[in-house]
C-alpha cells in the first residue's frame, strides 16, 4: 500500500515533501517515487491540504460471485457493443464522409463494452475470473501471432 | 462458474482494454502493459466482413434497447446487482443518444458536425457534438477532464 499523487488537484503546497519521511514526495515526474515509499505510512496522504494524494492498494478482496443470468445478459451486451464498434470502425477506414462521427461511436462503443466486461466478472485483474480466462488463453499457444508469453507474465504478475 | 460460448476475440479485445486500464489505476503500468498487448492482438483478429453503412448499427441498437438491456435490468433489479444496475442504466442512456446522432445524421448529414466538435466520455460513452467540452456528463456526471476529443 503506497500513495499516489493526482497531478490535476495537486497545489504544489508541499507539505508531503515535509512531511515525507523518506523524500518519496518529492521528484522531478510529480509522482511518488515507490521505491521509497513506506508501505501504508499514509502521512503525506492526511497531510496534504488539497486531497491530491492517496494510497494504492496492493491486495484486493475476493469478490461475491456474480450471477450466472445477469453475467449472460451483460454478455450478450458486450457482444453486440463490440459488433457496433467494429462496425463503426470499418466506416471511419472507409471515407465515404462521416468518419469522425463513425470514429466516435466505435469510442463510444468500446467504453460501452469495457463496462459490460467489467459488471460481468471481469473487474479486477487480480479477480479469480481474469485468472480462468488468462488460464484458458493459454490454450491458443501456437495460433500464429498469439503472444502467449504475455499471457503467461499476467499470470506469473497477477498472483 | 459455467455462463455461456467463449468470447469472440472483439469481446477479448475490450476486456482487456478494461483490464489494463483497471492496470493503470491501480499504478501497475508493466501488467497494463500487457494487457494492451493483448488487446492488440484480439483487435487485429477482429473485424467486420463486406462493405458497411450506417444503417447498419440500427438493428444492433433496437435489439439493445428493446431487449438486451430489458433482460439485464430486470435480472439485475431482481437479485439487487447494484453494479450491474449502474451499467445498465448509463448503456441504455448513451445507446439512445446513439439513436438520436444516426437518426439527426441521416437527415442532416455532414452539417450536424459543422461548427462543432465531438467528445466521448471514457466514463460512460456518452457523446457530445459542441464547440465546447461539456464541464460535466450529463449521464455519469465525470468532469470535462474525462472527455476525449475525437
Amino acid at each position: 500500500m503506497h500513495a499516489a499523487r493526482n497531478i490535476a488537484l495537486c497545489t504544489k503546497d508541499c507539505l508531503c515533501l515535509f512531511i515525507c519521511p523518506t523524500g518519496a514526495t518529492d521528484t522531478e515526474n510529480g509522482q511518488i517515487d515507490f521505491t521509497k515509499c513506506l508501505d501504508g505510512c499514509r502521512l503525506c496522504v492526511d497531510a496534504c491540504p488539497s486531497h491530491a494524494l492517496y494510497l494504492v492498494f496492493d491486495r484486493y478482496p475476493v469478490k461475491p460471485d456474480k450471477d450466472v443470468a445477469v453475467v449472460s445478459a451483460l454478455d450478450n451486451l458486450l457482444e453486440s457493443k463490440v459488433k457496433q464498434e467494429l462496425i463503426g470502425a470499418a466506416l471511419a477506414q472507409d471515407g465515404s464522409g462521416g468518419a469522425k462521427l463513425a470514429k466516435a461511436i466505435a469510442h463510444s462503443d468500446r467504453v460501452l463494452a469495457e463496462d459490460c466486461a467489467r459488471e460481468a466478472r471481469y473487474m479486477l485483474p487480480q479477480g479469480s475470473e481474469t485468472r480462468e480466462l488468462l488460464t484458458e488463453l493459454l490454450a491458443r499457444r501456437g495460433d500464429p501471432g498469439f503472444p502467449v508469453e504475455v499471457v503467461e507474465q499476467l499470470l506469473e504478475l497477477l498472483q | 462458474m459455467e455462463y455461456k460460448e467463449p468470447h469472440s476475440n472483439g469481446a477479448l479485445a475490450s476486456i482487456c482494454t478494461n483490464l489494463s486500464k483497471a492496470c493503470d489505476k491501480q499504478m501497475r503500468p508493466t501488467e497494463a502493459g500487457l494487457f494492451g498487448k493483448l488487446a492488440a492482438y484480439f483487435s487485429q483478429s477482429a473485424g467486420v466482413v463486406g462493405p458497411v453503412s450506417f444503417n447498419d448499427l440500427d438493428a444492433y441498437i433496437a435489439s439493445d434497447s428493446e431487449s438486451g438491456y430489458v433482460v439485464a435490468e430486470s435480472r439485475a433489479q431482481q437479485i439487487g446487482d447494484r453494479g450491474a444496475l449502474r451499467c445498465v442504466t448509463w448503456g441504455k442512456k448513451v445507446t439512445a443518444i446513439h439513436k438520436s446522432i444516426l437518426t439527426r445524421y441521416a437527415k442532416q448529414g455532414n452539417s450536424l458536425l459543422e461548427g462543432n466538435n465531438l467528445y466521448v466520455c471514457e466514463a460512460c460513452g456518452f457523446i457530445a457534438i459542441a464547440k465546447e467540452v461539456p464541464e460535466l456528463c450529463p449521464i455519469c456526471k465525470a468532469p470535462a477532464s474525462r472527455f476525449s476529443k475525437i
